[in-house]
């Protein structure tokens, strides 16, 4: 399976650009010389011209945050918390729905598909914000930590994502016991876990890593969504910026992933495009490398059925 | 055509369950309760509160408006599309499917944001205001929001009736049309446009559902006062209301599609 799919020159690309991006979001520091704050312009007199927000223009390549920090290394490092936490999200949820599907289909409840039902209409993003603001009130009244913080963000991103995935499983699973060697194996006296371990798994293993690649897409989205919506992972402070005279409370986010960049300086959207732009561009990006590696997954799936 | 009133309120019954399962589980994680403060029939913008009825009415209708323009802008859009890359020589072609691919890539966030931004550019650069880019109170915009809003179903309906396309062209019809002497046009026209839609309409569901998750970040970042700015705005009752305003005409159309797709599926039997 593995060595078919680095056949495929489409999924090598794409995945080869994804690692390389959590690569060298780890170890830029001693590759590349990045320099990480530039609050004020100056020209030869050291008198100073500018100040931050720098357009790409002024400061090459991505320009500068509100605050002076330069967008290439916000970006940087940020890359591998976005990455990170959005496959282990995907991939949670695909082994909580997996988890699921199994037992749900011998009880007979309805209980996914009616939320399954109501989620349709429903966007994911206000269904996420709807579970995060209770938290974040909660987490206002009560501190509870910066990783506890993110792990029970995390969970809830995770539990989204779980019903309708269950019911594409059960669907699934369903459709795979009906085959007839499926029922031929039944009859010869095998018991149920064994057929899901020896038959069920390897026959869905396929559609599992197409089911991951959309899952992980989803996640960044509603990542962005979230975003937009100032509802960060990690939390966000509220600090005072500008100067004595015109204090502006502004909120910066705690975890350095893309969102976060994108939330904390949504309002400054019409002075300072580039800010949202970029981290957008790069989510983008991020999700082209995934189509291009479910590309490469279709292609070996269906050279694999020919 | 055999549709059944009783599966639609069955469909119906089990979302109702569904949205009050969903409404109530925050309080319930995190054991806190909605807004003391709330009324049922209230949702709040920025502290400020307003009646649910009957703004609900005018809200849902102006939504809907943009979001029905929009599919039908993008159905046309991506079928015109589909008629042209059809005339272009092969190599082109699969030049066109990569481009698709990297133009679905692109975040629903980074259209409707770059569009924006674009529209304040020209404005600022040249003083030509194409249209307004955001919506202020009494002020409705329409031309911004179905134009971003139609884009991307564009992009995914091009790409589904494009490979739809392919398929079709190599089955025996065409050839057999194509042996009668039949014009490439006439055939496209006639034949594959229609057997196209057919299965176009089996995709319906899904690119209804993405347009609704658009529609929500479409109406936050261009500030227009819609359905989906209400329900980001509620709690409890008023939530679910909300949603049902949503859901009982969309499972509507679904109901309606799938028993028509059901139908069309006898009608396949019967012929093989």
């Amino acid at each position: 399976m593995i060595v078919r799919l680095l056949k495929q020159p489409q999924f090598l690309i794409g995945f080869l650009f994804i690692v390389s991006f959590i690569l060298l979001s780890f170890i830029y520091p001693s590759v590349m010389d990045v320099q990480k704050e530039s609050k004020f312009l100056y020209d030869e007199n050291e008198v100073i011209v500018g100040i931050a927000p720098f357009s790409p223009k002024d400061m090459p390549p991505f320009g500068t945050d509100m605050n002076g920090k330069h967008l290439l290394y916000l970006v940087l490092e940020g890359a591998k918390y976005t990455i990170l936490i959005t496959l282990v999200i995907a991939f949670l949820r695909i082994f909580f729905a997996l988890f699921f599907s199994l037992f749900h289909r011998k009880s007979k409840s309805t209980f996914f598909d009616d939320i399954v039902q109501a989620t349709l209409y429903i966007p994911t993003a206000i269904l996420a914000y709807m579970f995060m603001v209770p938290l974040f009130v909660k987490d206002a009244t009560e501190p509870m930590g910066m990783m506890t913080l993110i792990v029970v963000q995390c969970l809830i991103l995770v539990g989204i994502g779980v019903p309708p995935l269950v019911s594409t499983f059960s669907e699934e699973i369903r459709s795979i016991l009906a085959k007839d060697y499926i029922v031929s194996t039944f009859s010869l006296g095998s018991k149920k876990p064994y057929v899901y371990y020896k038959h069920v798994l390897p026959e869905l293993s396929s559609k599992l890593l197409l089911l991951f690649a959309q899952q992980a897409i989803q996640t960044l989205i509603l990542l962005a969504h979230l975003g937009v919506l100032a509802v960060l992972i990690g939390g966000s402070k509220t600090v005072m910026m500008g100067d004595i005279f015109n204090l502006t409370p502004s909120t910066i986010s705690l975890s350095g992933e893309w969102a976060g960049i994108i939330g904390q300086s949504y309002q400054k959207l019409l002075t300072a495009p580039w800010i949202i732009l970029v981290p957008l561009s790069f989510f983008a990006f991020t999700i082209f490398s995934i189509n291009l590696m479910i590309q490469g997954i279709q292609n070996s799936l269906e050279s694999n059925k020919s | 055509m055999n549709f059944s009133f009783s599966s639609y309120l069955k469909r119906l019954r089990s979302i109702l369950i569904g949205v009050l399962i969903i409404s109530f589980l925050p309080s319930i994680f995190f054991g806190i309760a909605p807004l003391q403060s709330m009324k049922l029939w209230e949702y709040t913008i920025e502290n400020r509160k307003y009646s649910l009825f009957p703004d609900i009415f005018d809200k849902f209708f102006y939504s809907m408006t943009i979001f029905f323009t929009a599919l039908l802008l993008g159905l046309l859009v991506a079928l015109l599309l589909t008629f042209l890359a059809t005339l272009l020589p092969r190599s082109l072609k699969r030049a066109v499917y990569g481009f698709l691919t990297l133009l679905e890539s692109l975040p629903d966030l980074f259209i409707v944001i770059a569009l924006q931004v674009s529209a304040v550019y020209i404005f600022k650069k040249t003083g030509l205001l194409i249209a307004n880019v955001s919506g202020v109170y009494d002020n409705r915009i329409y031309f911004f929001p179905i134009l971003t809003l139609s884009v991307l179903p564009t992009i995914q309906l091009f790409k589904i009736t494009f490979l739809l396309m392919k398929e079709e062209q190599n089955k025996p019809y065409i050839t057999v049309a194509r042996a009668m002497g039949l014009g490439n046009l006439y055939i496209t026209l006639n034949h594959v446009f229609r057997n196209i839609m057919t299965s176009l309409f089996q995709y319906s569901k899904t690119i209804f559902v993405f347009m609704l998750s658009n529609l929500f970040i479409l109406e936050f970042v261009f500030n227009l006062n819609g359905i989906m700015t209400i329900m980001l705005n509620t709690q409890g009752v008023s939530f679910i209301i909300t949603v049902l305003f949503i859901a009982i005409p969309f499972s509507f159309l679904f109901e309606v599609m799938e028993s028509y797709r059901g139908g069309l599926n006898v009608q396949k039997e019967d012929a093989a």
